[in-house]
């Protein structure tokens, strides 16, 4: 649930809304009755909330909060769904034009799950006193390892590579597997019961259209993503029980293709299904454009399923402030304190940390220490790995952002539906992989997707929805309204269902059906 | 205009690439915030720009482009007179109105014959009108009044007909008929080919029977074969029929040579489900295998369905080597 407040900041208390000039705009998104302990005590978010307009009244007071500066200035209180994220607990977000100029629109937002309130005021003081000073001032004393950038090319995409690339590593120092992450402690494309209905409903269509003498001779599926390969083999199984119960014979006819980027998740994945023996196979193929492996395929697919691809492909954010649209650059850091204690730690000096950090991205862990040190390196590294951020106005003429396969149209789309004031993503590789997988379906074929969604727009204005750690990969929401721009373009409706399988669990489960 | 057509005459199934901006502007025309005027006046602009654009490419027969038709259904509906549109249930252009039929067709116009005078006035080439056929309209508007499918689909034939013979009258001399909803419902073929006989009986035109496999938003709605079209076909009293093959395959070219058609027969030989450019000489091979089984007098060049999914650049791409391509095939032929 969101709020907006219209505090008064300037100095002699509270004064008459109506003097417009000297509002601050403070924004309270995602409270929740059921956080709020039992009795006349206030959650700790309530808590922090008053503290920080408390604090604010102070600055003003004593005159660190210029009131010229009140007009322009935002305050966002966040509760944030990854409690591990690339955020500080309080930060600021300058706004600059398309040269990178600073603008007057200024932003400060605080992490209300991670802040402290013993802190708290300090940290508003300096996020304030931040704002005044110039754009390069550093007054966090950060180690930066970048420029600023757009999130699709920023530096959380080479952690990410390196992750996926160095998961064995990771997972023996820490002792738990990937799955051990997740919110759930398991992943939900493994759930026997969703496995179980999935099946049910593939059969159902393969019927129908066999009813209709619509059947292909052959019946292809396709699963992006493979994990460890227990939810096709699982898939497989209960398809091949089914169709022996029923006497259906579409098993003979089942064609079932496991595609992923990573060698060895497909390798390990066809063991997994290899008692299914000529009717799985894998290909290489990169969930950005299964379309290109996939060419011969083009019309014929009857079934594709992804679980928790989309919401670790890169992606955008966009802003829209008083009726501009702005892109988040975002500028990658490590902590100021962190930075000492990494630094004494390893035996390094704060120079030559950005240097080491670069080699640990190009070469892995082993190329920056031997053995186990390299990695826990790298953990340190990713823990004190932060992303500081701007909001650039976005040219008119600018297309970067518009991802490949979609176009302007697909966005004032979105934009059309969305609230005025808004933080958004553009779900760039999520909608690239999209665009590229509806040209495989056969005209009553069906894509089906188990991820983290935000399926309307209006949801963006209910909570901060940005990228989290997950382990030593990221994650973040995927913009399902953009998905359904996407797919209506092409020729699909797209809705999206609950995910009843795990209680509480965020996922729900995004299917296509054809539009006429 | 008619004039003389060289051997394998190369021509549209009807419909040019959509300009995104017009698509938008077809969209606020919805939302009222564009009026009918303006909106017409776009149309009019790149209809004149399709032809030219097939003029250029070197298409024998043209059409308008058909950029004024927001889809294969709604720009019949909303004209016939006993069909009511439902004008609030769309907010996207290209989808369908929500109509229905709730009496006997009146007989009246459709004000078709103003393409017929466009076509005259901006170009002369041999030209061609393409009218979605009663098959297809049946799957499309709601039917609350015939007891049956066919008995509405033979009373929108004979509609049509008066429609077909209206757009002769005002200069047309090639006509085709749409019906890609047949590969959908093979089980409707025997009165199908009813209604198109009742559309075109007495018509003094070439008339060209198109079947596809569908494209709403470039993707078919179908698969299958064309097998269940034979023998019904056979009793289509129409001058050619028109196929999809490029995207398909030419599988069912055999059909042909087995049942030995009595008319000329339109090979689609462009995949307009894909914006990749084929080259001339891929386009020649396919004419060639479409030579293997039909008569070079009998066979027509076309891509495999309308142009409209497509962007500007790859539809007239894709024209040119169309074009190129029976170029190097009429000249191999001696022609």
């Amino acid at each position: 649930m969101a709020r907006r407040l219209i505090k008064t900041c300037s100095g002699g208390g509270l004064r008459p809304a109506e003097k417009r000039p000297d509002a601050v705009i403070v924004h309270i998104n995602h409270i929740s009755q059921s956080k709020k302990p039992k009795g006349n005590q206030r959650s700790p978010q309530s808590e922090l909330a008053s503290l920080v307009t408390g604090s604010l009244m102070t600055l003003v007071e004593e005159g660190v909060l210029d009131a010229r500066l009140a007009p322009s200035l935002r305050i966002h209180l966040d509760w944030i769904q990854y409690k591990t994220n690339f955020r500080d607990p309080v930060i600021v977000r300058r706004t600059t034009n398309p040269q990178g100029q600073v603008l007057p629109l200024a932003e400060i937002a605080i992490d209300l799950r991670q802040a402290e309130a013993s802190r708290l005021p300090e940290e508003l003081a300096r996020a304030v006193q931040n704002i005044g000073a110039g754009p390069e001032s550093n007054g966090y004393n950060h180690l930066y390892l970048d420029e600023f950038r757009p999130y699709r090319d920023c530096l959380i995409w080479a952690f990410n590579r390196l992750f996926w690339r160095h998961l064995g590593d990771w997972e023996a120092l820490s002792g738990k597997g990937f799955e051990a992450a997740l919110p759930g402690g398991t992943s939900d494309a493994n759930h026997p019961q969703a496995v179980h209905d999935s099946v049910a409903d593939f059969w159902t269509l393969l019927r129908d259209l066999e009813n209709r003498s619509q059947l292909p001779q052959e019946i292809v599926g396709l699963e992006i993503g493979v994990g460890s390969g227990a939810r096709a083999a699982a898939w497989l199984d209960r398809f091949k029980a089914l169709d022996a119960q029923c006497g259906t014979n579409f098993y003979s006819r089942l064609h079932f293709i496991l595609g992923d980027y990573s060698p060895t998740s497909l390798e390990r994945a066809l063991q997994a299904v290899a008692h299914h023996g000529e009717h799985a196979s894998g290909i290489p193929l990169d969930a950005l454009n299964p379309e290109k492996s996939l060419t011969k395929y083009r019309f014929k697919l009857m079934y594709v399923h992804l679980t928790n691809v989309y919401d670790n492909l890169p992606f955008d954010d966009l802003v829209r402030r008083d009726g501009k649209l702005y892109l988040v650059e975002v500028r990658a850091y490590l902590n100021g304190p962190a930075v000492d204690r990494l630094t004494a730690d390893f035996g390094l000096t704060r120079q030559e940390l950005p240097g080491i950090v670069k080699k640990l991205l190009d070469e892995g862990p082993y190329a920056v220490y031997p053995g186990e040190k390299g990695v826990e390196f790298w953990r340190r590294v990713w823990d004190t790995f932060k992303l500081e951020e701007r909001l650039r106005v976005l040219d008119d003429r600018e297309e970067d952002h518009v991802p490949p396969g979609l176009n302007r149209t697909h966005l004032e789309d979105l934009l059309a539906e969305a609230p005025d004031d808004v933080r958004f993503h553009i779900s760039r590789g999520a909608g690239e992989s999209f665009a590229n997988t509806l040209p495989l379906l056969h005209p009553r074929g069906y894509l089906q997707v188990q991820d983290i969604f935000v399926s309307d727009m209006d949801d963006y204005r209910k909570g901060f929805r940005g990228p989290g750690k997950l382990d030593g990969s990221l994650v973040t929401w995927v913009n399902g309204a953009l998905l359904r721009a996407v797919g209506a373009r092409a020729g699909y409706d797209v809705h999206f269902a609950p995910f009843p399988y795990r209680p509480g669990t965020k996922t729900s489960i995004l299917y296509t059906t054809q539009r006429d | 205009m008619s004039s003389p057509l060289p051997i394998l005459p190369t021509t549209v199934i009807g419909s040019y690439s959509m300009p995104e901006w017009l698509e938008r502007a077809k969209n606020e025309y919805l939302s009222r915030r564009l009026s009918r005027r303006d909106l017409d006046e776009m149309h009019d602009a790149v209809r004149k720009a399709a032809i030219k654009d097939q003029e250029i490419a070197g298409i024998d027969i043209v059409s308008d482009g058909e950029a004024q038709r927001d889809n294969m259904i709604d720009y019949f509906t909303e004209r016939m007179p006993g069909v009511q549109v439902d004008q609030g249930s769309k907010r996207f252009y290209y989808d369908f109105y929500e109509s229905v039929v709730r009496s006997k067709l009146a007989t009246g116009t459709l004000g078709l014959s103003e393409e017929a005078k466009f076509l005259g006035r901006f170009t002369d080439h041999n030209s061609k009108i393409s009218i979605s056929g009663p098959h297809t309209l049946v799957k499309r508007i709601q039917n609350k009044h015939y007891p049956t499918e066919e008995a509405f689909a033979l009373d929108l034939g004979r509609m049509l007909n008066l429609e077909l013979k209206e757009l002769v009258r005002a200069g047309a001399t090639r006509l085709q008929i749409d019906e890609p909803y047949f590969s959908g419902f093979p089980e409707d073929v025997s009165w199908a080919f009813k209604a198109i006989n009742a559309m075109v009986d007495g018509v003094n035109a070439h008339i060209t029977l198109h079947i596809c496999y569908g494209n709403r938003y470039g993707k078919p709605s179908f698969e299958g074969s064309y097998q269940f079209l034979f023998p019904a076909i056979l009793e289509a009293k129409v001058q050619a029929v028109s196929m999809e093959f490029a995207r398909r395959g030419e599988d069912d070219l055999e059909l042909f040579k087995k049942f030995n058609v009595p008319f000329q027969v339109a090979i689609g030989v462009i995949d307009v489900k894909t914006n990749e450019v084929e080259s001339a000489g891929f386009v020649a091979d396919r004419i060639r295998r479409g030579l293997e089984v039909i008569g070079p007098e009998r066979l027509i060049i076309t891509p495999d369905c309308g142009l409209v999914r497509l962007p500007r650049d790859v539809a007239f791409s894709k024209l040119n080597a169309m074009v190129e391509g029976t170029r190097a095939v009429r000249k191999e032929l001696g022609k």
